[in-house]
């Protein structure tokens, strides 16, 4: 089943389209990874899909609720960790938590099971009696977080939950979301975060300015974008490396501890054959050879930057 | 239950503190005894309608009014402090209606002001106890201006903490308005005998409205005037509640 459908979705602040014409779907039971720049219109999207701002055109499914016709019905099914922190000051740790149960009509003893586990696994025991003024912005993070998972829902929208999360927090989320997801749950995620991603996601979507430019599954995505590697070869230090490698092909040469050269393009390995071929017939020993596996990251910027540059090319 | 009440249930939870207790219950009662007896020398007696009431009878009934102008305060600082600390979002992505996040700011007003209404009377009756007059129309005036007054006060302050952008800014507004209410109002004085500008301003007040209806009740006073004065609460009430849900439903998220 579909959880989320999005067809030709737009909406424009003024005169910023800030998401623009885009479809996606998500299927139940997957993690959906929401990656772009600053400004990219993740946010909006967010936004979009959970009912907080309505569409300037497209139409959206939830659930297979149409969130126009019924925004209500969406919202009882689905949960939201805004980017932006939300808290009520005056009450303490445990007591929002509590009260956030309420707000979802969670059964009392249900609620306090909730309350205890909750403040266990985001570790928020030392402080649950403390007031929400007075615990840090990565603390309130956390309780925000884990408020979220004091009601049932069918799906869990995340707009960078692990911002300002020290490593052994954002572990524990991801650990948390993936046994959430086993159980079912359907997750939309957004983040800047690339290792995340590709920790959790079955699948990411990559936004800028307004549109989708690649959508697959973190090793698709490698296949299409992470053709280009980077092989990275030293040598002792020889004196007219150009000469020797001269017709070989694309390379680049640096020098730390011996020369280095570095072969990065979609054809590395011809590349280097020949390299190594042009090395063994002037006699130069390699000391070390080192491939570069492909990150996200890198896919992340190559495609970023190609999208960014075709917009200048055709005027936009 | 109802999505309304558990956000009226929520309300309570985030605004009943002790500075709130001490706000809306001690002060006032404070108010009553010191200014009450103070000013008993020099307002030996209040003429009202047929009667004459003593000052601190006078001043008691005046602050139930005054009392639940002040509650009304709850409704903009929810407000208020749920847009500061992203709680209007999170509710409003929640399983809420705009519509039910406003019903239920109005409810919790009328909650506080009826309760707190009470309070002051239970307390002022000593004070009052003279001059009192129950009747048939007592409860049923006093109920209908706590109401209306909600709506109404309720209405003003949501109105003002959705125009306003920084926090000192909403609350200097919204104490400059409600003390000019609060004096410039039949809640402290009389209209009669004070200057005819003063006593016209007065009924350019929605304030005063509301004291007389409650005065009219608790000393069985019940006049046309009143009647009219009824109207116009009313009126307001409806016309400022309705003005404060179009600007909040349509506050941009
Ligand atoms: N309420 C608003 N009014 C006007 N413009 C807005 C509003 N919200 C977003 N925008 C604009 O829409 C675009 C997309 O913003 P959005 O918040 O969706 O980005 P984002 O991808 O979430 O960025 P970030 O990574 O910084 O959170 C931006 O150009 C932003 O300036
Ligand atoms: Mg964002």
């Amino acid at each position: 089943m579909l959880c989320i459908e999005a067809k030709s979705l737009s909406r424009s602040y003024g005169n910023v389209i800030a998401v623009d014409s885009i479809d996606l779907s998500v299927e139940q039971g997957k993690i959906f990874g929401f990656l772009g720049p600053n400004g990219a219109g993740k946010t909006t999207t967010m936004k979009l899909l959970t009912t907080l701002v309505s569409p300037s055109s497209g139409t959206i499914t939830i659930l297979g609720i149409d969130t126009s016709r019924y925004p209500l019905a969406v919202r009882k099914k689905i949960g939201v960790v805004l980017q932006q922190p939300s808290y009520e000051p005056t009450l303490t740790v445990e007591k929002s938590l509590e009260e956030y149960g309420m707000m979802w009509d969670v059964d009392p003893k249900t609620r306090k099971d909730r309350v205890e586990e909750l403040l266990s696994t985001f570790d928020l025991q030392d402080i649950r009696k403390k007031k929400n003024d007075d615990i840090s912005i990565g603390q309130r993070r956390r309780v925000q977080v884990a408020r979220e998972f004091m009601h049932d829902m069918d799906l869990l929208f995340l707009d960078e939950p692990t911002a300002g999360l020290d490593p052994s927090a954002r572990r524990g989320l991801l650990d948390y979301i993936k046994g959430k997801v086993q159980n079912g749950l359907t997750i939309f995620f957004t983040t800047h975060i690339l290792e995340e991603a590709e920790y959790l996601c079955d699948k990411i979507a990559i936004i800028n300015r307004g549109k989708i430019i690649a959508i697959d599954t973190p090793d698709e995505l490698k296949n299409k974008f992470g053709r280009e590697k980077t092989i990275k070869i030293r040598i002792g230090n020889v004196k007219d490396i150009s000469s020797v490698l001269q017709g070989v092909g694309n390379y680049e040469v640096g020098y730390d501890e011996g020369t280095i050269i570095t072969i990065h393009s979609a054809d590395s390995e011809q590349v280097l054959v020949k390299i190594l071929q042009a090395l063994q017939s002037n006699n130069i020993p390699v000391e070390d050879l080192s491939v570069v596996p492909t990150s996200l990251e890198e896919i992340f910027l190559t495609v970023v930057k190609n999208s960014n540059a075709s917009n200048i090319s055709s005027g936009k | 239950m109802h999505p309304i009440f558990r956000l009226v249930n929520r309300n309570l939870t985030i605004s009943l503190n002790m500075g709130f207790v001490i706000w809306q219950v001690i002060f006032p009662v404070i108010y009553i005894f010191v200014a009450g007896f103070a000013y008993t020398s020099l307002i030996h007696s209040v003429p009202f309608g047929s009667k004459n009431l003593n000052y601190p009878a006078f001043i008691a009934s005046g602050m139930i009014g005054f009392n639940i102008m002040n509650s009304t305060l709850i409704s903009g600082i929810i407000i208020w402090n749920d847009r500061r600390h992203g709680m209007f979002e999170q509710i409003l992505v929640g399983p809420f209606t705009r519509a039910q996040y406003i019903l239920s700011n109005v409810y919790t007003i009328g909650i506080i002001g009826l309760v707190s209404a009470g309070l002051i009377t239970a307390i002022g009756y000593p004070l009052f106890f003279k001059s009192i007059e129950f009747n048939a129309l007592t409860i049923p005036l006093v109920v209908f201006a706590s109401i209306t007054g909600a709506i109404l006060f309720g209405s003003i302050a949501s109105i003002i903490s959705t125009r306003l952008k920084s926090s000192e800014g909403f609350n200097v507004v919204i104490n400059t308005v409600f003390l000019f209410f609060a004096f410039v109002s039949t809640a402290f004085y009389p209209a009669e005998g004070a200057p005819p500008i003063l006593a016209i301003a007065f009924y350019l007040n929605p304030l005063t409205y509301l004291v007389d209806v409650v005065r009219a009740g608790i000393f069985d006073n019940f006049t046309q005037t009143v009647g009219y004065e009824m109207i116009v609460l009313i009126t307001g009430a409806v016309t400022l509640f309705i003005i404060a849900t179009k600007l909040l439903s349509r506050l941009e998220i």
